[in-house]
């Protein structure tokens, strides 16, 4: 390598944007070279400048945040999607995409087609009838979960309306099983029952680290309108705090923005711990001067005043 | 730049994040629950998408606020960027991550606003605040090291005055270019990708940007 290619391409090396046989070549001709070796000291120079500038150090204040995502909720209120024509189009890509998350479900279409393909094959070789009958007996309209489709046969008073059925079931074992929680997952998130929503917050806590639980942790806290839930989801988190800044952001926000005064209260003795962050200190600092409720701007002031002075 | 004197580049995978406060693993962690709440924000469940918002707002809001260095700019960037995510999520087909997707859309925004403040020869280093009141914004960057040394902290902002007018007087593409590989730390391949070029393209104009800055520095020295 000659010191014109060095020079070319040395932004690159300090930038790591050299393939590995580039960089070697590069190394070896900079520990000979003393001109190359100043261009290098000159380009790490320029990035150290660069990064130290205060325009590196630019960052969006929590309020300034929080004022943004309120904005955008307002607006997503009255914006609709775009129901393009890509909608009504099967994508086999996608789908595959889906079962592969989903293998559970993938065995039991396929069980459930074989066998379906298995009784109307005998059907309609001994009865000599075309169509396919009903293999859940009558149907109850306690059962039925929707009507997907109906069709009346021209010229006849038969008519093929097919639905899907609501199935009871249940699952026991460990909570270390992933069937498990796959379902404490969705309970989670999806429940109508607050109890079961509690119940299942309080069993995804007593998992070990696991990002999915706690995305379902932040999600509750974040989303929903159950505080006794919410509560519950804090306890979870509360390992995370120290090394995880989002759960840290999403306690903040809980911290700024509860509608129950426990919940924000929980929020300050969770967050004490990190009060060094200047995000929390800055969310601290705000609750001490504008909070309406005077509890919460008292202990805002007390965790402001453990702090060392900074200016 | 003579392309035959360029070297070959890094290999790099497709999608390369950036080193925004640590999330490095925890968002490659959450791609695939990204993408289960792509499939919800699709279905029409407006909660799953902003979940999904709360996952990339503050690396949006914060590469709108040092590009456009105006609060209310950076806030419409933001709002418009995922208003248009929103509108368009069912044209998501999963090619990319959400991540480079949404960037796309921000960084095309960027570029438009400071095409548009290129006409117009606006200075970015003074402002106006969403209260309508004129400010630096630069000035306001806390550092804690100035608490000891003011000597230090005076030649430090007139260093950052420098670099603004610096990169003040790159094209828009040059200064996203550098923004996203020296500030944010993505990969050129990246890049190219985000402002659907390649990564050869990316890599010169990153050349070019630099040499002017370099320039421009050892100018005002």
């Amino acid at each position: 390598m000659n010191c014109d290619l060095v020079k070319q391409n040395i932004v690159f090396y300090v930038y790591d944007e050299l393939a590995d046989d580039a960089r070697y070549e590069m190394e070896q001709h900079l520990g000979r070279c003393q001109t190359c070796a100043g261009e290098l000291k000159q380009a790490r120079d320029f990035r150290a400048d660069m990064s130290s500038a205060p325009h590196a150090q630019l960052e969006p204040s929590p309020n300034f945040l929080a004022a943004s995502r309120m904005r955008l909720q307002e607006s997503l209120e009255t914006t609709e999607q775009r129901q393009g024509w890509r909608r009504w189009v099967f994508d086999p890509v996608a789908w595959l995409h889906q079962v592969r998350f989903a293998p559970a479900l993938a065995a039991a279409i396929f069980i459930f087609g074989f066998a379906g393909g298995v009784v109307a094959t005998f059907q309609s070789r001994h009865s000599g009838v075309a169509e396919t009958t009903s293999t859940a007996g009558s149907p109850t309209e306690a059962s039925i979960a929707g009507i997907r489709e109906i069709a009346q046969e021209p010229g006849s008073n038969k008519v093929k309306i097919s639905y899907d059925r609501l199935q009871p079931s249940w699952k026991e074992g460990s909570i270390d099983d992933p069937a498990i929680q796959q379902l404490l997952l969705y309970a989670a998130r999806n429940q109508t029952n607050s109890g079961v929503r509690v119940n299942s917050i309080n069993l995804l806590s007593q998992q070990g680290d696991d990002s999915r639980v706690r995305e379902a942790l932040v999600f509750a806290l974040r989303y929903d309108k159950n505080p006794g839930v919410r509560l519950k989801a804090l306890d979870g988190l509360q390992a995370y705090v120290k090394d995880d800044t989002r759960v840290r952001d999403a306690i903040i926000e809980a911290l700024l923005h509860d509608s129950n005064s426990g919940v924000r209260t929980q929020a300050i003795r969770m967050l004490q711990p990190v009060k060094a962050d200047s995000t929390v200190r800055g969310a601290f600092d705000h609750l001490a001067k504008e909070d309406q409720n005077v509890f919460i701007r008292k202990e805002a002031k007390r965790v402001l005043g453990s702090l060392p002075e900074i200016d | 730049m003579p392309t035959e004197a360029v070297l070959r580049l890094g290999g790099g995978c497709t999608t390369t994040f950036p080193r925004v406060r640590g999330h490095m693993v925890s968002q490659a962690l959450s791609r695939v629950d990204d993408n289960a709440l792509i499939r919800e924000a699709q279905r029409g469940n407006r909660v799953a998408f902003e979940d999904l918002v709360r996952h990339y707002d503050h690396a949006v809001l914060r590469l709108a606020l040092r590009l456009t260095g105006s609060e209310h700019d950076a806030q419409d960037i933001y709002q418009e960027a995922f208003l248009k995510a929103y509108r368009n999520l069912g044209s998501f087909r999963f090619e990319c991550s959400f991540y480079t997707w949404i960037y796309r859309i921000v960084t095309n925004l960027c570029l438009d606003h400071l095409r548009k403040r290129q006409v117009r020869k606006e200075d970015t280093a003074v402002t106006v605040n969403q209260e309508g009141s004129e400010y630096n914004l630069l000035d306001n960057v806390a550092d804690d090291r100035a608490v000891f040394n003011p000597e230090r902290d005076l030649m430090r902002r007139e260093l950052g005055r420098k670099i603004g007018l610096a990169l003040n007087r790159l094209t828009p593409r040059e200064r996203m270019v550098f923004e996203l590989k020296h500030y944010q730390g993505l990969k050129l391949r990246t890049i190219g990708e985000m402002l659907s070029t390649t990564e050869e393209t990316a890599k010169n104009t990153l050349f070019r940007a630099t040499q002017k800055l370099r320039g421009a520095l050892a100018e005002m020295r």
